[in-house]
């Protein structure tokens, strides 16, 4: 436990950060309660800096060992990306809560009443999240992993019902709710698959088990149908088809820091999340040559999961004219081209995944960042042809647009051609070359509408919409706008470094067949059977 | 076969006899120190800051400059303690940028520095000039103070940036990185004055032109990372001493042998040559000192460097050094013979840096490396002092720069130190005897042309000297007309606000640009005697030719010694014709241009020479109209085909589709519930039921 418990004090470090910022919240002083954004950005800088040093030393390497965690240095750069990302994500949303009635009580026409302000809540179910989300890396069984992708969840249903005082938000949450109530089943069925299939619940153990299946004849069908549920069901958090249904909806009815929020907190969760499921199976090469090596079925449901995600991510955004749903779709397409270091595996492929989550946070955060600093009459931007012009009266916010969505694109040299070339690459390393070449025709269909984003702003005459912008109150998402744009344009400098981090991040994940011969041959494992699987394979059901 | 090792390795040995383009060159060795060489790079990085920094608080002051001539001259200073420091090849690792392993490859391109012999001989002109003339600069554009000022030194330091990562990268990614830099600055201050439409038009033509030749490198370097696996000068040059294998050869095939070819096609774009030179010629609508940085110390040099640099890469295809020569000597004495007939200065000027190139071009195809470089050096000093005397001028004068409209400048007060250092610079252009630079770095290359044995080379000595011939003319034209005769002038049409109106009377230029004159004339003449050492900065780079001291017997069977005596002689005897025509008898020029004129079969010469030739003309009709046609063709493709049937087709079909799948977007939480399960029961039937299709789908067995 103690072992456990060592890599947990960032997220305790956080979870008083909860207990202060929802007390806090309700202080009767305005000073107290505006300062709660800073409150969270403080902790979440703590726990940023504690990270690395419990990633060092022997000690370190002792309770690593002691935790057996399948990817025991995932948490370093997981939970560092996190932390940072979480600052962006504060700074957006600062001002945004209890706008109106904070405003009512500044002037007089509401007294202060704890009981109606919520901008405290509001922060700590953002850190709960966040919490969660870091428990995923830390996570060495499926309860644990299934608590902590729960506890990720839950606080954003009702931050995203609190966002926005309109009923198009509490519409959108109680969707969002019972939708992932019905995902959270899914792979909870699949996780209690896994579990009759290995008969264990702790995942080194689940990888060691599926070693000795392999090893005897195959993993039987109990436990590829456990992991395909579980894949398809986290696929919900990571907003991939057949479970992407929900994200256009709620990311439109939430409040633009909140969709901001949805679109990389849950989707890193899920993405962790996979990593640690498919990491019980492997990707070592038992698929023949010129696959991944995971077991046939479960590399065909990532196939399929990956192409239709990215197409119908694509298609999807080249139809909207509204700014939110249009990022919503493309959230979509970005996890389908994720999906593709997922499905290459260890070495590249994970790598490549680990470094697209930071790209794509950074410059989702900032496009969103864009939305969050504009308003007209108090209301959101809607559609597309709201932003044309925009450099006329905001020239800064238009080149942060312009900037964050060409990285979206993944035009060099800014910060998404590099995310998105690692990802092709870890593609065409493990041999998926159908699957780059889809990938980049979807790229091609992603031009036409970020490419709107990008020209729009700076080349269109302005709508007459368009005119009546101002810039909304709090200047830090136009702090933020500002510094993702210059991370997409100086990042890539640095890329080298970053790419060594997602490597330190994979590292010391072992590929199940070497285990599993190594015990085999040393008869170390015994020929008892398991499951119904027997070392000769007679029971075999393939 | 083709690509057999060895014949691959020394094609080059039939052209030559005696000498070999060596394949023994030191090879830079990774050190762990020296990292503050860096802070050559860093400085006017942090010179382009601080002047953004400036544009943006409006700074009216001339801190800018003064900043900007600061950082670069300390960044000179610290090439100048790398010269001092330096004793073998190295590379000087500054941080990881693109550095990806997997099993079987590797794609590494560090921001490390390739430090050696050559990299210094250019960043020494380089960064020397490069301060010297933004000091210059500081002066001259006085006019703009508070208006693009900042701008201008902000685009001066990123300038010398790219420049400078072009010339120090140790990969070939850098160096792309530097090119491309160089070219987005050449856009950025041809274009400065924006409000103009020519200096617009130019600035585009510069940077579409360039963009031809930076194909060309962009594919040289894929077919380079491809066929070698490196695109780090290390290992590339370790792999091409030790002779390409057999295995790369047969590979590589054809392809292999076209890498000089596209790698000479970059170098003929960024340095102005045949068939790409175009561009060149109209960069002067930007700001004189931008234009002494691109012809003296960045920019045109830099096609230069990339074959001296790739000179071991260069010799894959035993022709492709040979038209190197050819198309130097061919643009050389198409250029020289455009500059004899036009009347502004600063485009004589800039005809001449064209027809330098070439020689540069000639040396480095008639394997003399040390030549080719020793005239870039040289050329460095005396063409930026040529330009920013034609700039003070042009300053002085209002925008004048027409050489029949102003005479006898020697004579005016204040003008002195103008038309002595210009009449310096002219004489080391003709490669006067002895006193001057050009004398000793042009002789060597063309004597080279009648001891290296290649397609033509007596030929192309020939068109050499005829060149230099029209050179001494069209230098001394410019000469004669501005600096001497009897003083009258008339002013510009340029409006210099400062006065509030139309400036009636030249003022002279300032002490700052005096001294800037006179200091780079002291390093042209102080480029005399680096001649030795120059040689031995070439000699110990991938540049490096071995002599292998083949026997020149006598006075006329070495042509090293019989060349200065021809050359000056038609030097003088160009000199000679400038001064009859115009200073002597300036009406004999006008007359003899109308006696041609009048006779109907010499008209053409004249007119043809006056109008370039015609060449942009023949690009226009031979490249230009042709894509504007097909441009117009896709547009109408664009317009009607593609938006009215298929974007708003498709924009119906959604409609059309809603329809059809409208219980599964409708915003109704059940039927999304529903959508889900049945997408995921979906799935697993798919898998279950259709492995094959999945497999097929997929690539799995």
């Amino acid at each position: 436990m103690a072992d456990k418990l060592w890599f947990l004090v960032p997220e305790l470090i956080l979870f008083a950060g909860v207990v202060v910022v929802s007390i806090m919240g309700l202080s009767p002083r305005k000073g107290v309660r505006d300062s709660l954004p800073l409150i969270t950005c403080i902790f979440l800088g703590m726990a940023f800096a504690v990270i690395p040093a419990l990633y060092s030393g022997e000690r370190a390497e002792a309770h690593m060992e002691g935790a057996a965690l399948l990817f025991p240095y995932l948490g370093k750069f997981a939970k560092m990306v996190v932390c940072l990302i979480g600052i962006g994500l504060v700074m957006i949303s600062t001002g945004l809560i209890d706008r109106k009635y904070e405003h009512a009580v500044q002037t007089g026409r509401a007294t202060f009443d704890p009981i109606r302000a919520t901008r405290g809540e509001y922060f700590s179910f953002f850190l709960l999240s966040l919490i969660g989300v870091m428990l995923c890396c830390s996570a060495n069984d499926l309860i644990w992993l299934f608590l902590s992708l729960e506890l990720t969840s839950l606080p954003t249903y009702i931050m995203v019902a609190m966002s926005r005082s309109s009923r198009k938000a509490q519409e959108a949450a109680v969707k969002y709710f019972f939708l992932g109530a019905m995902s959270a089943a899914m792979f909870l069925f699949g996780f209690a698959l896994l579990y009759g299939a290995t008969g264990t619940i702790v995942l080194s153990e689940m990888r060691t088990a599926f070693a000795e299946q392999v090893a005897t004849g195959g993993i039987n069908a109990i436990g590829i149908f456990g992991m395909i549920l579980a894949v398809l069901g986290v696929s919900f958090k990571v907003v991939a088809a057949p479970m992407h249904f929900y994200a256009p909806d709620v990311y439109e009815g939430a409040a633009v820091p909140v969709t901001a929020f949805l679109a990389f907190v849950p989707k890193t969760a899920g993405f962790i999340a996979l990593m640690l499921l498919l990491g019980t199976m492997g990707w070592a090469d038992h698929g023949g040559p010129g696959t991944t090596g995971l077991p046939a079925p479960v590399f065909s449901t990532l196939w399929l999961v990956a192409v239709i995600t990215m197409t119908l991510g694509n298609i999807g955004a080249l139809l909207q004219r509204s700014v939110k749903r249009m990022l919503a779709y493309s959230s979509i397409a970005h996890t389908g081209y994720m999906l593709i270091g997922i499905i290459a595996g260890p070495g590249l492929g994970l790598n490549a995944v680990l470094f697209y989550l930071l790209v794509y946070g950074i410059m989702n955060t900032g496009a969103f960042a864009v939305l969050a600093a504009l308003e007209r009459g108090g209301q959101e931007i809607e559609t597309v042809e709201d932003l044309a012009g925009l450099r006329l009266k905001h020239p800064g916010m238009a080149a942060v647009l312009s900037i964050c969505a060409g990285s979206l694109l993944g035009l060099p040299p800014l910060l998404g051609f590099w995310g998105k070339l690692y990802l092709f690459m870890a593609g065409v390393q493990a041999g998926q070359i159908q699957l780059v070449v889809i990938a980049g025709l979807n790229s091609a269909i992603s031009a036409w509408y970020y490419l709107w984003l990008v020209t729009l702003p700076i080349m269109a005459k302005p709508s007459p919409q368009a005119e009546t912008i101002v810039r909304s109150p709090s200047m830090w998402a136009r702090v933020m706008g500002a510094i993702a744009a210059i991370l997409i344009i100086l990042l890539p400098v640095f890329s080298s470094r970053l790419v060594d981090a997602t490597q330190e991040a994979t590292k010391g994940y072992q590929g199940t067949i070497d285990i599993g011969r190594k015990f085999v041959d040393s008869g170390v494992l015994s020929p008892r059977s398991t499951n119904g699987v027997s070392r000769d394979g007679t029971q075999q059901p393939h | 076969m083709m690509g057999h090792v060895d014949q691959l390795a020394s094609t080059i040995n039939f052209l030559t006899l005696g000498q070999e383009a060596s394949h023994a060159f030191p090879i830079a060795q990774a050190i762990d120190e020296m990292k503050w060489a860096g802070w050559i790079l860093w400085l006017p990085i942090l010179s382009m800051l601080f002047c953004g920094v400036c544009w943006i608080l409006r700074v009216r002051g001339k801190a800018p400059a003064w900043a900007t001539v600061f950082l670069l001259g300390s960044s000179f200073f610290i090439t100048v303690a790398l010269f001092m420091n330096y004793s073998a090849p190295v590379t000087i690792h500054l941080f990881d940028w693109i550095n990806i392993h997997w099993a079987g490859g590797s794609l590494v391109a560090n921001f490390s520095l390739y430090v050696d012999k050559l990299t210094l001989l250019w960043m020494l002109f380089v960064t020397g000039l490069g301060t010297l003339i933004a000091l210059y600069a500081s002066e001259y554009m006085e006019a703009d103070l508070g208006v693009g000022y900042s701008r201008f030194f902000a685009g001066i330091s990123f300038f010398l940036f790219a420049m400078s990562c072009l010339v120090m990268g140790d990969n070939l990614v850098m160096l792309y990185l530097g090119w491309e830099g160089v070219g987005f600055a050449s856009y950025w201050l041809i274009g400065y004055y924006y409000q103009k439409p020519s200096a617009v038009a130019a600035a585009k033509k510069a940077f579409i032109v360039n963009r031809i030749g930076d194909l060309g490198l962009a594919l040289g370097l894929y077919l380079i990372y491809h066929y070698f696996g490196t695109v780090q000068y290390a290992e590339l040059f370790t792999q091409l001493q030790e002779g390409v294998d057999a295995e790369t050869a047969a590979k590589g095939g054809w392809m292999i042998k076209v890498i000089p070819f596209l790698l000479m096609l970059a170098a003929f774009g960024k340095s102005a040559q045949l068939p790409l030179y175009v561009w060149l010629p109209d960069a002067m609508e930007g700001p004189t000192p931008v234009s002494a940085l691109i012809h003296a110390a960045t920019m045109v040099t830099a096609g230069v460097y990339l074959l001296c640099r790739m000179f071991p890469v260069m010799q894959l295809h035993e022709l492709a050094l040979p038209t190197v020569a050819w198309v130097g000597g061919l643009t050389a004495l198409l250029a020289a013979t455009i500059g004899m007939a036009q009347y502004d200065i600063k485009r004589i000027m800039a005809y001449s840096t064209i027809s330098q190139l070439g020689y540069m071009f000639m040396g480095i195809g008639l394997l003399t490396t040390f030549g080719a470089a020793y005239h870039v050096f040289t050329h460095a000093f005396f063409k930026a002092v040529l330009f920013l005397t034609c700039g003070a001028i042009m300053h002085g004068f209002a925008g004048q720069l027409d050489l029949r409209k102003v005479s006898g400048l020697r004579h005016m007060k204040g003008w002195k130190i103008t038309s002595y250092t210009m009449l310096y610079a002219c004489l080391c252009l003709i490669g006067f005897p002895l006193i001057s630079s050009g004398f000793y770095s042009k002789d060597l290359i063309m004597a080279q042309a009648f001891i290296t044995r290649g397609p033509g080379f007596t030929a192309l000595g020939m068109i050499a000297i005829l060149t230099a011939l029209l050179t001494a003319y069209y230098t001394f034209r410019v000469w004669f007309r501005v600096c001497a005769g009897e003083t009258k002038y008339e002013m510009g049409d340029e409006h210099h606000d400062d006065h509030g109106g139309v400036e009636h009377h030249p003022h002279a230029p300032g002490p700052v640009i005096n001294f800037v004159l006179v200091a780079i004339c002291v390093g042209a003449v102080a480029s005399i005697f680096l001649g030795g050492w120059a040689e031995s900065m070439v000699n110990q780079s991938s540049a490096q030719i071995i002599d292998h001291g083949e026997h020149l017997v006598g006075f006329w069977g070495d042509p090293h010694r019989w060349m200065p005596l021809v050359a000056s002689s038609v030097g003088l005897l160009g000199l000679a014709i400038a001064w009859w025509f115009h200073l002597a008898n300036r009406k004999a020029a006008d007359s003899l241009r109308a006696l041609l004129l009048s006779n109907p079969l010499t008209r053409w010469l004249p007119t043809a020479m006056e109008n370039k030739w015609y060449v942009d003309e023949i690009y226009h009709a031979l490249i230009r109209a042709p894509l504007w046609g097909v441009g117009v063709l896709l547009y109408m493709i664009d317009r009607y085909l593609v938006d009215m049937l298929l974007v708003d087709g498709i924009g119906r079909l959604p409609r059309w589709m809603g329809r059809a799948f409208q219980p599964l977007q409708n915003g109704v939480l059940q039927s999304y519930a529903i959508s889900m399960a049945g997408g995921v029961g979906l799935v697993v039937m798919l898998i279950l039921y259709m492995p094959k299709l999945l497999a097929w789908l997929g690539g799995a067995s």
